[in-house]
């Protein structure tokens, strides 16, 4: 297994090195620029980024699990994100959960089979007040119910 | 330390002196007050994050802990009050919340920091009722390592250790929250020449080693201090043995060598290679006496002694100079060269006195040095100038007297096998088995540096006297005891008053 960013990438890669006065300052934008383009980091991936910034792979490995939003698999057409801090656990984003996975049989992390759909859940989406809530690329829904959930699913199940 | 300024604090009560710059962990420490904790370790950059050692500080609101908060002119520290007990026993809490509480089968138990803290500051009862989270129970890591994440309460000192002492850095702290786990990157192994301290430093069951996992218990051991001799450096080391050898087949007797700290040689750390030296104090040992290469049952070292020296005797006075060789090693004790010296140079008058020892390694710019003999000063000290013999050197001898195993790591076996042929008396003292050993009319059994007491000087010079460790076997005797005894049956002074 081995990575190579397209050479697009890598111009933008080491632009943005450039910015800053250490290279491994860079770590964060630099991930972002590879899942932007890829999709999702691999581990090839992380060791071609620590390489790049003079950082051991492990080093890359905890900054890249630290952050939700950061994939290290190749995610489905859709991203479902489902929000369980607290505001959210408390109107009932493990019913969400509960009836997504109901609904498209994954879990948290998982993909559905056809490809199509990739639910996470993450640590507060920033809509607290319209808890419990959820992102469908990056789109806010919320509050959501079961009703309105099931409907989405629907929808996502017809057009992706 | 002298340089720095030195500031007045109380803790407890006690007035205490501390140079500025020292933590109040470390102040309280040199004060005889013990404050528990689980991620700060003396070596290692500060980390704060097991929050075990917090204490009170008059003036502050908060408690604060005592690993990072450096002494301060005047200031008053509780480390036993009402509020700091109630905070160890939460800390204690939420890191058993998670526990899998394995004490039985955990080859920690009796040296877990978290089972001792738990006597003396937890002791509540458990107040979870959700099922624990399950996580790899044994994942190796490298080196004979296995890590068990659910026993893990991620006081990264394992990572921390990775970074600074080796500085390999094979381990991170992966995920967040909950779900953090300490683990390699992919296929990277933890792999370094000091990976066995990391058994040592966590504080609780989390890295274990295969060598010892399952094995015995740790209060069944008996701790006993002894310097490496496995390079130049001598390390401060503690031998860790069950008594009641020579065991049953299958059994061990020395369980594991683990680093003891000395500031002035090694710190806190010692290599593998000298870990694994628990392998050379117990196998391919040699527990009898040997005569044409077939062990002798109740045959004592001090009989077969008057062999040897009958054999010296053969060798009329003017000869001996050329007709007797002996052959010595670094591993000898300064106290046995002494007496070496007495006896085979100024008693004997040979002048056909070599040596031979391990060959050198490489240097690791750490610990281990490219000398892989404990005494190479010694022996320098005594008055010897170190030479390897050349094979026609032994041949040419009537008598050969040859301490240790090492001259067939220089010598091609079948050439040492016809020198030594041609000789009429030769003598093998070693504690180890070895292709010399169906060479001599009579093989000695000796002991082990850690099955010895008496003195190594190592690379930079420093003198380190030390005791046995580990009882040897009934027919094993120490080169002191045979030099001795060998100058005794010959009537010369060994020169016990300055030799000990």
């Amino acid at each position: 297994m081995s990575y190579a960013p397209s050479p697009a990438a890598l111009e933008k890669i080491e632009g943005t090195i450039a910015l800053y006065p250490e290279k491994p300052a860079a770590l964060l934008p630099v991930l972002h620029i590879i899942q932007g383009e890829s999709g999702f980091i691999s581990a090839a991936a992380e060791a071609w980024a620590a390489a790049k910034l003079g950082l051991r792979p492990v080093r890359v490995r905890e900054v890249l699990s630290f952050y939700t939003m950061f994939r290290r698999a190749p995610a489905g057409r859709t991203t479902l994100q489902v929000c369980r801090n607290l505001s959210c656990a408390l109107a009932g984003a493990d019913d969400i959960l509960g009836l997504i996975r109901e609904k498209l049989g994954i879990g948290p992390g998982e993909t559905t089979s056809d490809g199509a759909v990739t639910l996470v859940t993450a640590e507060c989406l920033g809509h607290c007040d319209h808890a419990p809530c959820l992102q469908v690329d990056g789109v806010d829904h919320g509050p959501v119910t079961r009703e309105t959930v099931a409907a989405l699913i629907e929808e996502l199940k017809a057009h992706v | 330390m002298s340089g720095l300024k030195r500031v007045g604090l109380t803790i407890d009560g006690l007035k205490v002196q501390a140079a500025e710059g020292t933590s109040i962990l470390k102040a309280a420490e040199q004060a005889g007050v013990v404050i528990p904790h689980f991620c700060y370790h003396p070596a290692l950059e500060i980390e704060g994050n097991c929050r075990m050692c917090v204490v009170e500080i008059e003036g502050l609101p908060k408690l604060e802990p005592s690993c990072s908060a450096l002494v301060r002119e005047g200031l008053v520290v509780r480390t036993s009050t009402e509020r700091v007990r109630e905070a160890r026993k939460d800390v204690l809490a939420f890191l058993l919340a998670e526990h899998p509480l394995d004490c039985p089968i955990c080859d920690k138990a009796g040296e877990c920091r978290l089972q001792d803290y738990y006597d003396r500051h937890g002791l509540t009862a458990s107040r979870m009722v959700e099922p624990r989270e399950r996580r790899e129970k044994k994942l190796a890591i490298g080196r004979g390592l296995i890590l068990d994440r659910e026993r893990c309460v991620l006081c990264t000192r394992c990572v921390r250790f990775l970074r600074q002492m080796p500085g390999t850095g094979e381990l991170g702290v992966f995920e967040r929250g909950l779900r953090s786990e300490v683990g390699i990157f992919e296929d990277a192994p933890v792999d370094n020449g000091y990976s066995g301290n990391l058994v040592d430093i966590c504080p609780v069951g989390a890295i274990t080693a295969e060598d010892f996992r399952f094995k015995t218990r740790a209060w069944f051991l008996a701790r006993k201090p002894s310097v490496c001799p496995h390079c130049g450096r001598g390390c401060a080391v503690t031998v860790e043995s069950v008594s009641g050898y020579p065991l049953a087949k299958g059994e061990r007797r020395v369980y594991r060598i683990t680093a003891r700290e000395n500031p002035a040689v090694n710190g806190f750390w010692i290599c593998d290679l000298g870990r694994d030296g628990r392998r050379d104090i117990d196998e391919g040992r040699h527990a009898r006496l040997m005569k044409a290469g077939v062990p002798v049952a109740g045959l004592s070292w001090q009989t077969a002694l008057a062999d040897v020296a009958a054999a010296i005797r053969t060798v009329p006075g003017p000869e001996r100079s050329a007709g007797i060789a002996v052959v010595l090693n670094g591993r000898l004790t300064c106290e046995e060269l002494a007496l070496a010296k007495r006896l085979f140079v100024a008693g004997l008058g040979l002048s056909k006195v070599y040596f031979a020892d391990r060959k050198p390694g490489s240097a690791d710019g750490l610990l281990l040095t490219a000398e892989r003999l404990p005494n190479g000063r010694g022996v320098l000290e005594a008055g010897f100038a170190p030479r390897l013999p050349a094979l026609d050197e032994i041949a040419a001898a009537d008598v050969l007297l040859v301490f240790g195993p090492y001259l067939s790591e220089h010598l091609a076996e079948e050439a040492l096998a016809k020198a030594w042929a041609g000789i009429p008396s030769k003598f093998l003292f070693s504690a180890h088995e070895g292709p010399l050993d169906r060479l001599a009319d009579i093989v000695f059994p000796v002991a082990v540096p850690a099955e010895k007491s008496g003195t190594y000087i190592n690379v930079d010079g420093t003198r380190q006297t030390f005791a046995q460790a580990v009882k040897p076997a009934a027919g094993v005797a120490a080169e002191s005891a045979i030099l001795a005894g060998l100058a005794n049956l010959l009537a010369l002074d060994a020169g016990g008053g300055d030799a000990r």
